[in-house]
C-alpha cells in the first residue's frame, strides 16, 4: 500500500525463519510487536535471518497475519475486532500452538486473545468434557477424584455443560 | 462457533496433554480468564492440574461464586468455607483480589483473608461488603497492605490506627458509602501522596468539612453534598465530576463557590449538576479568576430555576476557553413551557466548537438558550440537539427545524437533531 508513495522514512525489513526452515520477510515496525524480536533488534542481532526454532511454519503464518492486522494504520477498530473474532475460531490445536508462540515471542495482546479463547472452551464445562476437548488423561483413581471433588463441592455445583464445542 | 469440520479435527488430532505442558505463565493467563469456580474445577482434571489454580496471582470472588442455580441465597457458612479453602491451598503472591460479598452477614473469615492478603503482596484490592447489619470493621492488618496501588471499598467501617501514615503507593482510591469520620477521611486521602484518581460516594451526612490535599490528583468523582468537601490543593487536577446524592450537610456555613474552585488551576473537564446552586451562600456574577484550562463542560441545569441558571452562568463566564459544552435540561414540568427568562448578553464563547443540548420539551426557554449560543459562538461548527423524553420529541424536533434557518455568529455552524 505505502510502497508506491515515496515515503521519506526508510523502511527496514527483517527475515524470520520458522522451525521448518521457511523464511518470511517482514517490515521491522510490524515485527517488533514481538518484544523478543524487538530486543534482538535493539541488541543488533537482527542483521541476518532471525531463527525461530520454536515456531513452525503454519503457526508463524498465523502470527504474522495477526501482527500485520494489528499494526496497520489503515485497519480500524471494527476491522480488528472482526479479525480477532475470526482468528479465535481456528481449531483448538492451532490456538494452542499460537499461544505457545505468542509466549515465546512475547506478544502480549495475542497471548491474551488466545488465552481467552482457550478459557472459553473450559468455562461452564464438566471436567469430563474438558478432558475430552484437550485430550487430557486423568491419572486419578476414582477414590482420589471423589476426594478432590469433596474438598470444593461448591465448584462442581450447578448445571455444567457436557458438550464438546 | 467452530466450523463443523474443525470440531472433528480438534478432538482427533490434539496431542495428549498439550494444554498441560504449556509454560506456567501461559496456563496462569488461561486460568485468570476463567471465573473462580471454573478455575478451581480444573484441579480434578489430572495430577498435573491438581494445584494449578493455587498459584494464581489474581482471584475474583463475586456474586457468580456464591450463586448457584439451586441456591439463590448466600450463606455465611458457604462464604467461610470458600475463603478458608483459599487460605489453606493458595501459595505465592496474590497481587489482585476482588471480594464482593452480597447481602449476607459479616463473618470473621473476611478478616483472616485480609490478613492473608496483607502478607502476600496485594496491590489491587476490591472489597465490597454491603451487609444487612452493621458495616464490617476493617481489621488492623488492612492498614498493613502497603503495596496497594488500587483500592476500592464499599460499605465498611474504616478506623485507621493512630500511627497509620497512609498507603504511600496508592494511585487509585474508590470509597463508596464507607463509614469514616470526615477528619479521618480527609487525612487518609491526603496521606496517599501518589494518588491520581479518587472516587468518593458519601453516605453519611457530615457536620465537618472533609479537607483534601492531593498533590498528584488528576481525576476526582464526587457524589455527596458539595458543602461537605473542600479541596485545598490539587494542582494537577484535570477532571472533576460532581454528582448529587441524598446526603446532606449539617454544618452551618453555606457553600463558598469561589473558595471551592480556587485550587483548580489545571482543570480541563468539569461535569456538574446545578442542584448544588441551592447550597451556595453568595452567588457572584463570575468567579474572581479565570479557569482558562477548562475545555469541556457538562452541566445539568433546571432552566426555570433562577438560582441554578445564575450558578451555571457564573461558571461559564469564568471558563473563557471552553471548546465543548453539553447542557442537559433537568426540568420536566410541562406547565412552565411558555416561561421566558432574561438571558445575559455579556457572555461570548470564542472557542466553542461543539455544543450538545439535551432538551425535554422544545419550550420557549430552550429555544432562547439555543439561539443565545448560536449568536455568541463565532467558532461554532456543530450544535447537536437531543430530546431526552419521548413526550417532548416532536416539539424538540420542531425547534431544531426552526433553528436550521437561524443566522448565528458562525457561518459554518450546523444544527443537528439526534434521536435518542
Amino acid at each position: 500500500m505505502a510502497e508506491a508513495s515515496s515515503s521519506i522514512t526508510e523502511k527496514f525489513f527483517l527475515t524470520l525463519k520458522s522451525s521448518d526452515g521457511d523464511e518470511f520477510v517482514l517490515e521491522e515496525s510490524i515485527a517488533i510487536q514481538s518484544i523478543t524480536i524487538k530486543n534482538m533488534v535493539e541488541d543488533g542481532c537482527s542483521s541476518s535471518v532471525i531463527p525461530l526454532s520454536k515456531v513452525d511454519t503454519e503457526t508463524l503464518i498465523k502470527v504474522i497475519e495477526y501482527m500485520k492486522m494489528h499494526s496497520s494504520t489503515s485497519s480500524n477498530e471494527e476491522e480488528i475486532e472482526n479479525f480477532d473474532k475470526k482468528f479465535v475460531s481456528n481449531s483448538i490445536n492451532t490456538i494452542l500452538n499460537i499461544l505457545e508462540a505468542a509466549n515465546f515471542l512475547d506478544i502480549n495482546n495475542l497471548l491474551e486473545l488466545c488465552a481467552e479463547a482457550v478459557a472459553n472452551r473450559i468455562k461452564n464445562k464438566t471436567p469430563e468434557a474438558v478432558r475430552k476437548i484437550f485430550n487430557i488423561t486423568s491419572d486419578f483413581t476414582p477414590e482420589e477424584e471423589a476426594e478432590i471433588r469433596n474438598e470444593t463441592p461448591w465448584a462442581f455445583e450447578g448445571n455444567l455443560d457436557h458438550s464438546l464445542d | 462457533m467452530m466450523p463443523p469440520e474443525d470440531k472433528k479435527h480438534c478432538s482427533q488430532t490434539l496431542p495428549p496433554d498439550v494444554l498441560s505442558n504449556l509454560p506456567e505463565y501461559v496456563i496462569d493467563s488461561i486460568l485468570m480468564c476463567l471465573p473462580f469456580k471454573d478455575a478451581v474445577r480444573t484441579s480434578v482434571l489430572s495430577n498435573n492440574w491438581r494445584y494449578k489454580w493455587c498459584g494464581l496471582p489474581e482471584l475474583t470472588l463475586d456474586e457468580a461464586v456464591w450463586t448457584t442455580k439451586k441456591n439463590l441465597f448466600f450463606h455465611t457458612a458457604e462464604i467461610t468455607k470458600i475463603i478458608s479453602h483459599i487460605l489453606i491451598f493458595h501459595a505465592g503472591a496474590i497481587t489482585k483480589f476482588i471480594l464482593c460479598v452480597p447481602k449476607s452477614r459479616s463473618c470473621h473469615m473476611i478478616d483472616d483473608l485480609i490478613y492473608f492478603l496483607s502478607k502476600n503482596g496485594i496491590q489491587h484490592f476490591v472489597l465490597e461488603l454491603p451487609f444487612r447489619d452493621d458495616p464490617h470493621k476493617l481489621p488492623s492488618s488492612f492498614f498493613k497492605c502497603l503495596q496497594l496501588r488500587h483500592l476500592t471499598l464499599q460499605k465498611c467501617l474504616v478506623i485507621p490506627p493512630p500511627a497509620f501514615k497512609g498507603f504511600d503507593r496508592l494511585i487509585r482510591l474508590e470509597l463508596c458509602e464507607v463509614t469514616i469520620s470526615s477528619e479521618l477521611l480527609g487525612s487518609l486521602i491526603s496521606h496517599c501522596l501518589l494518588l491520581e484518581h479518587l472516587v468518593l460516594h458519601i453516605a453519611d451526612s457530615y457536620s465537618k468539612v472533609i479537607e483534601i490535599n492531593a498533590p498528584r490528583l488528576r481525576s476526582f468523582y464526587f457524589a455527596g453534598s458539595i458543602r461537605s468537601i473542600l479541596i485545598k490543593s490539587a494542582p494537577l487536577l484535570e477532571k472533576l465530576l460532581l454528582a448529587d446524592n441524598e446526603t446532606g450537610y449539617f454544618g452551618a456555613e453555606k457553600w463558598d463557590i469561589v473558595k471551592f474552585f480556587e485550587s483548580f488551576s489545571a482543570l480541563e473537564h468539569l461535569c456538574v449538576n446545578m442542584l448544588f446552586a441551592a447550597e451556595v451562600g453568595e452567588m457572584p456574577t463570575r468567579l474572581p479568576f479565570d479557569l482558562s484550562c477548562v475545555k469541556q463542560l457538562y452541566i445539568t441545569v433546571d432552566l426555570y430555576d433562577s438560582a441554578e441558571v445564575s450558578c451555571a452562568l457564573c461558571l461559564i463566564r469564568s471558563f473563557p476557553c471552553i471548546q465543548y459544552m453539553e447542557i442537559q435540561e433537568a426540568c420536566c414540568n410541562d406547565s412552565v413551557a411558555d416561561h421566558r427568562v432574561e438571558l445575559p448578553s455579556d457572555v461570548t464563547f470564542n472557542h466553542l466548537k461543539e455544543v450538545k443540548l439535551i432538551f425535554t420539551s422544545g419550550s420557549i426557554i430552550e429555544m432562547q438558550l439555543a439561539k443565545l449560543l448560536l449568536v455568541k459562538s463565532p467558532a461554532l461548527v456543530r450544535m447537536l440537539i437531543e430530546s431526552c423524553r419521548a413526550k417532548g420529541t416532536a416539539t424538540v424536533k420542531k425547534l431544531v427545524d426552526e433553528l436550521t434557518t437561524f443566522q448565528g455568529a458562525s457561518p459554518e455552524a450546523e444544527v443537528v437533531f439526534i434521536k435518542r
